[in-house]
This record gives structure tokens, sequence and C-alpha cells, in this order.
């Protein structure tokens, strides 16, 4: 199990996050909303122990979270890959880095599970289309099974069509894999769809946490309210332009 | 201004990595350096007590640290010591040489300004142009030019054949026409080539169209933006020019026997007088490290940014 | 790739000359032959002899394996060393960066050329301390560009991922850092050629680099300044020797770096 313990970060003497606390269970999707500017992707970074927090914890299973322990999918598919090595490489690179062997059949599984071409990965970063890269981001995440998943945004960069084929197939993924997620997004209606439970973060602090279902059914924050109601309002505009 | 303190802090680090550098070097040094001073001082064969008196009297048969305090307790209160051939303070001898290499300095910067900025401001005019291909060939050259080949193709041709010249020596302003004709082309070489790429940049900045359109005239365009935006280049260039005439004043001097900086400096290895050695190079380590203090404060008047990036 | 056949061709003449040189000279460099001394160019002496009657242009030819192949050695290590003194400094965190970016201060805060004429100068004239007095004031420049380059990356999202998958940091330098740093250190590499061989040549005039009887172009030029007045095209042939190699390596150079940001543009 995940938990971030009172988890205060400060940039530049200023607080980015304060007093954080989250837990998150196996198997489970957890979803981070916000603004840009909220701290979100400090959260990431934190969370990944890239950055080293003022106070507080991250855990998993009481323990701190080793490296490899975790995997990261970035907002920008393309970038999170070396333009210099063949797509294969990194992909392979945290099996290589925990000394295991390569994984064909495993590779082979998630491609399918992912719709991948395998001989996407013998070609490079910016050979292949942008949705492409991202689900290959997935792969690379997942190869080495590990217990903790963080999405950055991972379908702000991809088309609405790519979004939601994207969403549907890592949520596959999940329910086979049993890896927990952490996901930090703007997109309220991903969350909706996928997250089991949602925390709203404001300006570096928790404004509220909840299980999804009462999340969006009704909102208790003044701020959670007005983002359900924004998100429905623009719901119904985009109904209307289809009609 | 706590970013003009680390500047401070950063100045203070390298000169005195400067001093500890150079008096390991020369510490290390291969030979007795009190036997070199003997036979400097003497001129003839010594005995051992007399070497081994000098070497007494000048705190060589400390330890490292010892005799590297004795050097830089009085060099913190300006005293640069005294020659160990001669024995005679160095500062005064030393001012002599920057006195006749100042003017060899200046004039030559003076050249390669006067060369350079016309032909830099011609060759953009129309880049790719014939003049502009003429210009460029012309700093490539210069870059490849070493100084000292460049100061006997000049004997060779206004001292040897047309004898209009005097080929070595120094006192007279006809003595300073060549060396500093050699220092004065070779500046304007580099100078050339920073300076037009700099105008082509700031030429081809986004804005200045915008800016005829609302009607600033060309002169204000270039007053008032090219020139701050070609600013940062030269400023750089200018710090880069010091290293450029010091280092062809240093062969230049040789060349033509002055007895300036470069003379100075090339003796005193020659005669392995270490303390002058250790004063020149303190003296210049001094300069390089206060235009360079002088460069990024300016840099950071001229542009903000620079100083934002860095806290 | 395709414009750079210029610039593999200076590299065959200039290392051809290097290795083969010695091949293709019609005399000894070193026999000295007395009553055809100072002889202008002709017969058995293509470039005419210098003052102690050796051939001209045999000496040339053998001190392009000095002052080219030295130049070579000098800037390879200076290479290396720099690449993985800024490397350190990008990858090893604000406090080594802080410390090596100093020490990088203190050997800038002195023209190049002339440090190097006092360390050779001090240590004595020989081949070991030209080599020595070179590398030590030549690593510079590449250290501050492998650092720049390599502090943009840190931020990268495949350094990110390198990191998080536990990669070990001489791994992450290998596959990540210094693939992007390739092209612009061979620019600063060929840059850094051309200055050694003027600083070879310099230290060799100003009578500190490589000793006679030894021919390399900088002593030759010493050599041959003393007869100025009487043969003056004697000090025309090694400079000019200089000069076309270190124009042809730095237009080598610059077509290398056209070429190489234009491949990277679109990445």
């Amino acid at each position: 199990m995940l938990k971030v313990d009172r988890l205060t970060v400060h940039r530049g003497g200023r607080a980015v996050l304060q007093d954080i606390s989250l837990t998150l269970q196996p198997g489970r999707t957890l979803a981070v909303l916000g603004e840009s500017g909220a701290g979100k992707s400090t959260l990431v970074a934190a969370v990944l122990g890239l950055l080293r927090p003022e106070r507080g914890s991250v855990t998993w299973n009481g323990a701190p979270i080793a490296r490899g322990g975790s995997a990261l999918v970035m907002q920008e598919p393309r970038a999170a890959f070396n333009p210099r090595l063949s797509l294969r490489r990194s992909v392979l690179e945290p099996l290589r880095a925990k000394g295991l062997p390569d994984d064909p059949k495993r590779i082979a599984r998630l491609c399918d599970g992912l719709e991948l071409d395998p001989a996407c990965l013998d070609r490079r970063p910016y050979q292949v289309s942008v949705g492409q890269a991202q689900r290959l981001g997935v792969l690379r995440a997942l190869l080495a099974a590990p217990p903790l998943i963080l999405f950055d945004e991972p379908l702000s960069a991809l088309d609405a069509m790519t979004q939601k084929h994207t969403a549907r197939l890592i949520s596959a993924l999940q329910r086979e894999e049993g890896f927990a997620a952490l996901i930090v997004t703007h997109d309220l209606g991903y969350a909706a769809a996928h997250a089991d439970t949602v925390a709203v973060l404001r300006a570096g602090v928790i404004e509220e946490a909840a299980e999804a279902t009462a999340f969006f059914g009704a909102p208790q924050s003044a701020y959670g309210q007005r983002l359900v109601g924004a998100a429905v309002s623009l719901g119904a505009l985009e109904r209307r332009a289809a009609a | 201004m706590k970013q003009i303190t680390e500047l401070l802090l950063r100045a203070a680090v390298v000169l005195s990595g400067t001093a500890i550098v150079t008096f390991t070097l020369l510490w290390h040094a291969p030979g007795d350096p009190a036997l070199t001073i003997a036979v400097a001082r003497y001129d003839s064969v010594v005995s051992a007590d007399i070497v081994d008196q000098i070497r007494a009297e000048a705190g060589l048969d400390a330890g490292f640290w010892t005799a590297f305090t004795h050097w830089v307790a009085p060099l913190l209160s300006g005293d640069l010591g005294n020659s160990s051939v001669s024995g005679r303070p160095i500062w005064p001898e030393l001012r002599t040489a920057i006195l006749l290499t100042l003017p060899l300095a200046f004039i030559g910067l003076g050249i390669g300004l006067a060369v350079s900025i016309p032909l830099a401001a011609l060759a953009v005019r129309h880049p790719g142009g014939w003049v502009d291909r003429g210009a460029v060939a012309l700093a490539s050259l210069g870059a490849a030019m070493p100084a000292y080949w460049l100061a006997l193709l000049l004997i060779l041709c206004f001292a040897v054949k047309l004898l209009w010249l005097p080929a070595t020596g120094a006192g007279t302003a006809r003595h300073l026409i060549l060396p500093s004709l050699t220092l004065g082309l070779g500046v304007a070489a580099s100078l050339t080539r920073i300076l037009r790429s700099a105008l082509l940049e700031a030429r081809g900045a986004p804005f200045l169209p915008a800016l005829a359109r609302r009607g600033v005239g060309p002169r204000e365009r270039a007053l008032s933006h090219v020139a701050p935006h070609a600013a940062i280049p030269v400023l750089t260039v200018l710090g880069l020019e010091l290293a450029f005439l010091l280092e062809g004043a240093v062969m230049i001097e040789v060349i033509f026997a002055r007895p300036g900086l470069g003379g100075f400096l090339i003796h005193a290895i020659q005669a392995r007088d270490f303390p002058k050695v250790q004063a020149v190079v303190m003296l210049t380590a001094l300069v390089f490290v206060a235009v360079n203090l002088a460069t990024d404060l300016l840099y950071r008047l001229v542009d903000p940014r620079i100083g934002a990036r860095d806290a | 790739m395709r414009d750079l056949w210029p610039v593999l061709c200076v590299a065959a003449v200039l290392a051809a000359l290097a290795v083969f040189g010695p091949f293709v000279a019609p005399n000894s460099p070193i026999a000295i032959d007395i009553p055809n001394r100072l002889a202008p160019p002709g017969g058995q002496y293509p470039l005419g002899t210098d003052a102690m009657g050796r051939c001209i242009l045999s000496r040339l030819l053998y001190g392009a394996r000095w002052s080219l192949g030295l130049a070579f050695l000098v800037s390879t290590i200076g290479l290396l060393a720099g690449s993985l003194v800024g490397l350190l400094a990008a990858m090893g965190g604000r406090t080594a960066d802080w410390g090596v970016m100093r020490v990088t201060d203190i050997f800038l805060a002195f023209p190049d050329l002339v440090a190097a004429v006092v360390i050779a100068g001090v240590l004595g004239a020989g081949t070991g301390s030209l080599i020595f007095a070179l590398t030590v004031t030549g690593w510079m420049r590449y250290a501050r560009v492998a650092r720049g380059i390599g502090l943009g990356l840190e931020t990268r999202g495949h350094v990110v991922q390198a990191r998080l998958a536990g990669l070990s940091a001489p791994a992450i330098a290998r596959w990540h850092y210094l693939p992007a740093l390739v092209p612009s250190l061979t620019v600063v590499w060929t840059g850094m050629l051309a200055r050694a061989i003027l600083g070879i040549s310099a230290l060799g005039f100003l009578g500190f680099g490589v000793q006679p009887p030894t021919s390399e172009w900088g002593t030759m030029l010493l050599d041959a300044r003393v007869h100025i007045r009487s043969t003056p095209l004697q000090m025309i042939w090694p400079g000019m020797a200089v000069v076309l190699s270190v124009l042809a390596i730095n237009i080598a150079g610059d077509m290398l770096r056209d070429a190489l940001t234009e491949k990277e543009a679109p990445a």
C-alpha cells in the first residue's frame, strides 16, 4: 500500500506542497486533480523520490520505495525516450538496470494488450506516432512489474480518439497486472471514468479526498464543487456541438 | 546583492587557487632553486656553504606551506617580493615593463577596432556578397596566422626589404609601429568574425520588422534595439580580447626584442627567477579576474534574465 | 552527411602527412651538409637548406609528425579529461558542480598560451613538458561545453526515466549523456586541435618545445629567423605549413558544425 504521510516540499523557500497525506491500495487507481501550478508535478517527483521533501514521508508497505520500485508514464511521450537509442533499448532499460534478463514472452503479451506492433520497438522515438510512443511508455513502465505506477497527465498530448482508447487499454492492463495507479491530471472526464478515489489539489494543499463516486456525485469542498460544476457545463456544451 | 557576494567569493577562490597552483608548480620544478640562484648571483662555481646560506635566506629549507605563507603574506599587502637573482624589488622593474606593454596593447586594440568595426558593418550590408566573403576569408586567415609568423613577415617586408622601419628594439614611436600592427591585425581578425555574426543575428531579430511597421526609424532601431542585442557578444569578446592581447604581446615582444611584460616573463623563466614569474602570473590573474567580474556585472545590467537564471 | 566529404579529405590529407611524410622525404631531416648550407631551392634540396645544410623539405615532412601528431595527442587527452570533468560537474549535484567550476575558473583565469609557456618553461624544455603544459591548459573548454549540455539534460524525460529505472550513474553517463555530447565536443575538438598546432609551434619558437635536432615547424621558424636577411624563404615554408593546416582544420570544423547542427535540427 502506498502511504504519503504529511508531505511538505519547499522550492525556492516557498512551500509548493503542504501536509499532503494520501493512501492507495494495490490494484486501485487514485486520481489527483488540480489546475496547472497546483503542485501536481512536484507531488509526482516527490512520490518517485526525485526530490527530497522538507518533512513527511512516502512509503510502500511501510518501507521507502527503492529505485525501480515505481515507474512513471510522462506527459510528453516522445521526450521520454532517448532520441539516439532504439525504442527497444529504452523500453528494456528497467529490466537491464535490475540485471534481469529480457522477457520476450512478456513483451509480446504486453504489446498485444497495448495493441502495439512489436516492430515499433526497432524504430526511433521520432519514427512512431505520439499515441504509439505513449503506449510504449506504458509498456516500459509495466515491464519490470513495479507495484506502483505514476501517470503524469498521460493523455493530454494525445488526440481525443486516442485518449479514450489508451485509457481503456491502461485500465484493462491494470486489472490483469494489479499495479496501483496514481494519476495526476486536470482531465475530470478521465478521472470520472477510471479512478477509484479522488484527491483535489489546490495551491499545494489537498482540498478534498473521497471515493470517486461520492466526489462526482456530491463534492464537499467549495473548490471541488466549482471543478465538477465547470466540467458538467463543458460537457453540456460538447453535447450541443455534437448535435 | 546575494549575487554580487557570490561573484566576489568566486573571484577570491580563483585568485587563491591561482596562487596555490602557481606556487605548487614552481615548488616542484626540476632543479635545486638555491643552486640556480647561487649560479645566477655569482656567475661561477660556488661552495656548498653559500648554496645552503641562500637556501635558508630564501626560506627554501622550510616546508611547502611555510614558504607559501612567506610569499603570500607580503603579497596580500601588495608587496611582490624581490628577485631571487638580483635581490632587488620586483615591482619597479615590472612597472617599467608594463608601461612598455600598455601602449602596444592599446594601439593594437585600437587598430583592431578601427579595422573590424567598418569591415563587419560593410560585410553585413549584403550578407554573402563579395565584401562579406572577403571579410570572412580575412578573418579566417587571421585566426590561423600565428602572431610570430605575421611579425616575421612584416619585418621581412617593412624592415628588411623596404627599410622603412626598425626591425627590433623599443624607445621611439617608430619602434612601436610594427609590433602594434602585428597585434592589431590579429585582434581585427577575431573581432571581425564575432562582430559580423553578432550584427547578423541582431539584424535578423524578429521584432525589427514590427518596429519598422510601428514607424520607428532606422536610426533609432539601430541604436536602441540592435545595439543592446549585440552588446552581449561584444562584452564577451572584450574579455577574450584581453587574453589575446596579452598572449600576442608575449610572443610579439620576444620577436621585436621589446623589454615589455612578455620579455620580462620569458627572461624570468629562462633565468629561473621564480619570484618574478609568480609576480607576473598573479598580476595577470588579478587583471583577468577583475575584468571577468566587471563583465559579469555588466551582463546582469544588459540582460536581467542572466541573474534570474543563476539564482 | 553528404556535405562532409571536404572535412574527411582534410582529415585524410593531414593524417597522411603526419604518417607518411617521412617516407616521401627526399633526404634525412638531420643530415648536415655544410658546403651546401643556406642553399636556394632546387636540385637535391627542393626547398633549399638551412644554416647547417639540412634539407628544409625533409624537415618539414618529418616535422609534420611532431606538429600534427602532438597536436592530435594533446587535444584528444584534453577531450577525454575535459568531458569527464564536465560530466562530473553536471551529474554530481550542486556542491560538486560549484567546486569543479571554480577549479575550471582557476585554469581559465589566465591566457592559455601564456600559461603553457610558463609551465613548459619552468618544467624545462622537452616533449614531455610540452605535452603536459598544453594538456593542462587545454581541457577547460571541453569541460564547460560538457557541463552546459549535461545540465540541460538533467530534466529531460529519458534521463529522468533512466534514473527511475535505477540505472547506475556511469551507465546513465554512457547511454544518455555521452551520445548527446559527441557532436558539440567534436566541434570543440577541431578548434582545440588548431589551437594545439599553434601552441606547439609557439612553444617551439620560444625554444621551450620539441628540442633540436628533431625538426618541428616552430623550431624551424626559430632557426630561420636569424637568416631573415640572407634567406627569407627559409622562414616562409614552416609558417605556411602552420597556417595552412590550421586554416584547413578551422574550415573543416566550421563545416562539421554546420552539418551537425543541421542534422540535429529536426530531432
